[in-house]
């Protein structure tokens, strides 16, 4: 293609500073949605000239380049990089903020693999630690909570499976775990009332009086709660929450891949 | 003697910052200093690897942190190299372009080369690595190698061995001899590896034949002079060998009374003494205490030996284990598929009492969805020493494929297939197929759909859809068929499964040649060649292979019937039915097959049999080309096959390793069918004998485990056929996985 | 079409249950007599439950719980034993479970790039077909 030419072209000869400006304009203005160029040129700085100012400044944009590629292998490589060769460099923030963010954008829905997630919560507590007051730590904050709510999902969507299949005790253990470790994220009244359901279906209805008064207590509002309250007074489900004709729970089971 | 500096003075850097320095150094501003603080600070400058060399000059009040940096590497070759490649080497050497020249990684780098020839059996390899000095404190680093010849391994010898000759103990080895194609086998190439792989092999080759105390004392390897060959000798002790006592079984469980498990370990009192033996009666036993739903049951083997006659007393306890349970099942890796897909392959739940037996037949479950290169399920401790937690780590592979083709056929004309599959949608572990043909004259749309656990039980529902207008190669009519089959699956016992359909179909056969038989013709006016036709079937299948006590011997048995009539205009029923039997032998490399397979049609009410509705010859028995042998009009010119109502085969395989390295993936077998086709309604109309004729056709065939597939290439010699039918010598097949 | 069986959970024999003495045992002696529960309740303090169930699968059915039985220990709040009941299946309650899902705000790749995602198998059957 059109650009193939220009990028056989020997940069031996330019100074660090043009290479670095070739490829801030090719990330910026060139093709931003493919940023290999740029990529090739801020590790031609760092190859040409080691010790210039600019080989450090390109080392965190090409590791910038490589994230917004979504390579994120090579991107967490880079960043960590700088981290060791530059540890007192103000732009080590930056780059120990990027390193989350490579495992954040990997998150993926609910119910495929979580090893991400926990690597996610790590990279980012660090940098909440390290930088409490920069700007990459408020944002690192607002992500740990969300991949924090991340990993509550994963621990309810296997508990809501066992739930459907009957297994009580299994299904009870996993929405404890949530209630107990991750009170703090939205999951919690869910996994209230899927405790009050289960441990009622084990016909202990003290101890389903016990969440659904914890529900109560803490999330009135809750569209759980009121579910809650209608199970133990025998009132039946409002409408949304109940299931409807057998054709229709199919479409929603195998088409849309529902999970009741 | 303390120091306290307001003033810290950095010289000699040149790409490192001096608030990096200053921060590996430690030291604060003004900080009081003792004389050991001053030389941590110096151990940690020289522990970050960065610097060639470092000096605290204390000046009074200023500190001077004097250093010389490593020069960066700025491009790393290798020369001299042809076994193994250049990107090879970058990524085991590591030095890298753009990272810190140290030398002592160099050295280190070196020396991984060598090991890496060392590996590939070049002992004699020389790797010296050369420094190029550039401008800006840089170096070209560049590897000289001298690759030397190949060690092969000349002679094999054994001492110690009165059993057993050494030919006999060199085929147990993965090390050969070197040979005539010495160049090319790389069996011969003497690797220290191999070597402790083959004293293992020997070891175990004694010990699974009764000698219960053989060792092999020593490995003696003298190199040749010139490097290149060497000469090995295996020292054995075989010791004596034993032979079973008698096998006995108790149970300390009240539950479980021992004669019901006495009669599995099925080892005979005189046999020769073989571990695999002992094993397999332990997997029979816990097998059965798994089926009778007991929990935590151990069976121990425990043997006593008495020396004089050379016997070892079994008996098998079966014990109650220590109480511990299955805390939680983590699942990783599974980045596109949806946990549950994984989860639902375990009949273990969170909570229940651990049974290491089920948590490996819910492994093989994982394995056998085919959607993952690599499954592994493997056990670690819980939060309380009776918990165990179940990691299950899988390595997806691509699942999808999407074809694009067009095909040209001198009939047919141009044609364009798309053919999209895949057999893990979205994750759901769903399969769906889509494929659309059109050339000319000839069409092909399908649809598949199957969702193995439909409602989340273990039910597999599955929606077929086709329409296919094709000319059948060598007959002379053209056919359109389209139909509908929605299909549940279930299983019924713990080997059975049970399958029920019904299929809405409309099969048309036209323009029938004009030199076509006879009795074509006349199929072809029925209805003006269209039928309706409504069936409902099913299949009944049981399934010993992977699931029976047995793991050597195993049965697999299919029975399934059609009844058409349900509405529609063709009234009969068909049924087929298919016995395998399957044997592993001499330590499980070779594997026995035989099957007996038939079919029968009965069609009563308003019409016969046409072509479509008869059984063909393809897929019966190999050595033949498609609708290759059965019933044909020796009347006509074009002596179409008019394929038969009734069809039986019997076939007969022996599969082994071809003793190539496993990573080439190939087997080889050898077989024999006998059968036939038969059978027509009526025959008036042309010279036609449907008569049972015997064909038999033995063969042998290649297969191969290719990265798109099983594959069976056959190459089959008919013994005994009918003089019009069509023989065909070589084929390449897929060979589904049966 | 026979049924196949299968039990889940774990409920401690009559003996082992025997060494727990009402007013007198505390957590160690229950966990020494009959080990950990399967399930405990919400709150510091709640009881221990003991779960065991018989499941019934028969052919396209879905599985059925047949047999169960709930053995509850409650503690008083210095933790020594105050109750030991048993519950079998008929004092569970038929729950109709709300189909309501919290959302997460974390997006899914997309439906396309899901499709198009996973490609690379070439199957033979495809090549071959003939």
């Amino acid at each position: 293609c059109a650009g193939a030419s220009e990028k056989q072209v020997p940069l031996d000869n330019f100074t660090a500073e043009e290479i670095y400006k070739r490829g801030e304009y090719e990330l910026e203005v060139g093709n931003p949605r493919r940023p290999d160029t740029a990529m090739r040129y801020f590790s031609e700085v760092e190859r040409l000239y080691p010790y210039s100012e600019w080989a450090k400044r390109a080392l965190i944009m090409q590791a910038f380049a490589e994230h917004r590629a979504r390579k994120y292998e090579e991107a967490r490589a880079s960043a960590q990089r700088f981290i060791d060769t530059y540890p007192g460099d103000e732009d080590a923030a930056y780059a120990k903020y990027l390193l989350a963010l490579s495992y954040y954008d990997q998150i993926d829905e609910v119910g495929r693999d979580q090893g991400l997630t926990y690597q996610a919560l790590q990279a980012l507590r660090a940098v909440i630690e390290e930088y409490p007051d920069s700007d990459y730590a408020r944002s690192s904050v607002l992500k740990f909570d969300l991949a924090f709510d991340h990993l509550a999902a994963k621990e309810m969507e296997i508990g809501r499976y066992y739930l459907k299949k009957g297994h009580y005790t299994a299904a009870i253990n996993r929405f404890r775990v949530v209630v107990e470790d991750f009170q703090t994220t939205t999951q919690t009244p869910e996994a209230l009332l899927r405790l009050t359901e289960a441990y009622l279906a084990l016909g202990l209805t003290d101890e389903a009086q016990t969440a659904a008064a914890i529900l109560g207590h803490n999330y009135q509002a809750s569209p759980f709660y009121e579910d809650a309250h209608n199970l133990l007074l025998k009132r039946g489900l409002s409408e949304e929450a109940k299931g409807e004709s057998w054709l229709r729970k199919i479409y929603r089971q195998v088409v849309r891949g529902d999970w009741l | 003697q303390n120091y306290q500096f307001s003033q810290l003075k950095i010289e000699g850097n040149e790409r490192i910052e001096p608030a990096t320095i200053i921060k590996y150094a430690g030291i604060g501003r003004n900080e009081a200093l003792s004389a050991g603080g001053l030389n941590d600070a110096y151990q940690r400058l020289q522990a970050s690897g960065l610097f060639e060399s470092v000096e605290l000059v204390p000046q009074g009040s200023t500190l001077v942190i004097r250093v010389q940096e490593y020069p960066t590497v700025s491009i790393v070759n290798f020369e001299g190299n042809k076994k193994l490649k250049d990107d090879f080497l970058a990524g085991i050497v590591q030095t890298q372009s753009r990272r810190v020249y140290s030398p002592a990684t160099v050295e280190a780098d070196a020396a991984r080369i060598v090991e890496a020839y060392a590996q590939g059996g070049r002992m004699a390899a020389r790797v010296d690595p050369k420094i190029i000095r550039r401008d800006g404190n840089r170096v070209d680093v560049a590897f000289e190698i001298k690759e030397g010849k190949v060690t092969e391994v000349e002679r094999v010898s054994f001492t110690g061995n009165r059993a057993y000759s050494d030919r006999r103990l060199r085929r147990e080895l993965s090390t050969k001899q070197a040979g005539l194609l010495r160049a090319f086998i790389q069996s011969d190439t003497y690797i220290a590896e191999r070597v402790e792989l083959d004293r293992q092999m020997l070891t175990e080759f004694y010990r699974s034949r009764g000698y219960v105390d053989a060792q092999v004392t020593g490995v003696s390897s003298e190199l040749a002079n010139a490097r290149d060959g060497v000469f090995m000798t295996f020292n054995i002790r075989e010791g004596q060998q034993f032979r079973f006592g008698n096998i006995t079984t108790i149970s300390t469980v009240p539950e479980l009374d021992a004669a019901e498990f006495d009669k599995l370990a099925k080892i005979r009192t005189g046999a020769t003494y073989s571990p695999v033996a002992v094993d397999y009666a332990v997997t029979r036993m816990e097998e059965l205490a798994l089926r009778k739903g007991a929990d935590f049951i151990r069976v121990e083997p425990r043997v006593t030996r008495n020396d004089r006659d050379q016997t070892l007393d079994i008996e098998f306890a079966i014990t109650k284990g220590p109480r511990v349970f299955v805390e939680r099942i983590d699942i990783e890796g599974n980045n596109t598929t949806l946990d549950k897909v994984i989860r639902r392959q375990f009949r273990a739940v969170e909570g229940d009492p651990f049974n290491p037996r089920e948590i490996r037949a819910s492994a093989e479950r994982i394995r056998a969805l085919g959607l993952f290169s690599s499954a592994d399920v493997n056990t670690r401790p819980g939060s309380a020493s009776d918990q165990v937690v179940v990691d299950v780590n899988v390595a997806e592979q691509p699942t999808g494929s999407l074809a694009f083709g067009a095909s040209y056929g001198v009939e047919s004309g141009i044609g364009f297939n798309i053919n999209y599959q895949e057999s893990n949608f979205l994750g759901r572990g769903q399969y769906i197929s889509l494929s659309f043909g059109s050339g000319t004259d000839t069409k092909n749309y399908g649809f598949t759909f199957v969702e193995p656990s439909f409602l989340d039980r273990n039910l597999r529902a599955g929606l077929k859809t086709w329409y296919r207008t094709s000319e059948y190669s060598n007959a002379d009519y053209n056919t359109k068929a389209a139909g509908i089959t929605p299909s549940l699956e279930f299983p019924i016992s713990d080997n059975g499964r049970l399958g029920l359909r019904y299929t809405l179909e409309r099969d048309t056969l036209t323009d029938v040649d004009d030199d076509s038989s006879q009795l074509l013709k006349d199929e072809a006016m029925i209805e003006d060649g269209s039928l309706w036709k409504s069936s409902i079937g099913y299949s009944y299948t049981y399934d010993t292979r992977t699931t029976g006590l047995d793991p050597r011997f195993g049965w697999y048995f299919e029975f399934g019937q059609d009844f058409y009539g349900i509405g529609g205009d063709y009234q009969g029923i068909k049924t087929t039915a298919l016995l395998r039997a399957q044997r592993k032998i001499m330590q499980e490399e070779v594997t026995l097959r035989f099957d007996l397979e038939g079919g029968a049609i009965h069609s009563f009410g308003d019409y016969d049999t046409r072509i479509l509705e008869r059984f063909r010859s393809s897929g019966i028995m190999r050595g033949f080309e498609s609708n290759g042998f059965g019933p044909r009009d020796m009347d006509v010119a074009n002596e179409d096959a008019l394929g038969g109502l009734y069809y039986a085969v019997a076939r007969a395989e022996a599969e082994f390793p071809l003793g190539l390295p496993s990573e080439y993936n190939l087997a080889g077998a050898v077989f024999a069918d006998v059968g036939s086709l038969w059978g027509l309604e009526n025959t008036d109309g042309g010279r036609i004998d449907d008569g049972l004729n015997l064909r038999a056709v033995v063969g042998a065939s290649v297969l191969w485990n290719s990265p798109i597939g099983p594959l069976r290439l056959d190459f089959t010699k008919a013994l005994k056929k009918e003089d019009y039918d069509r023989e065909q010598n070589f084929d390449l097949t897929v060979s589904t996985r049966f | 079409c026979t049924a196949v069986y299968r039990n889940h959970g774990y409920v401690p024999s009559e003996e082992d249950l025997a060494l727990v003495e009402v007013g007198k045992s505390n957590r160690d002696d229950v966990t020494r007599a009959v080990g950990r529960p399967s399930s405990a309740g919400l709150l510091q303090g709640a009881g221990w439950y003991y779960v065991g169930s018989r499941w019934k699968h028969f052919g396209a059915r879905a599985p059925e719980e047949i047999e169960r039985e709930v053995v509850a220990i409650s503690f008083d709040d210095k933790g020594t034993v105050t109750n030991v009941e048993r519950f079998g299946l008929e004092d569970g309650e038929v729950v109709v479970l709300s189909r309501r899902v919290t959302e997460t705000s974390i997006k899914g790749i997309g439906l396309i790039r899901q499709v198009l995602g996973s490609f690379g198998r070439v199957s033979a059957d495809q090549i071959l077909n003939r």
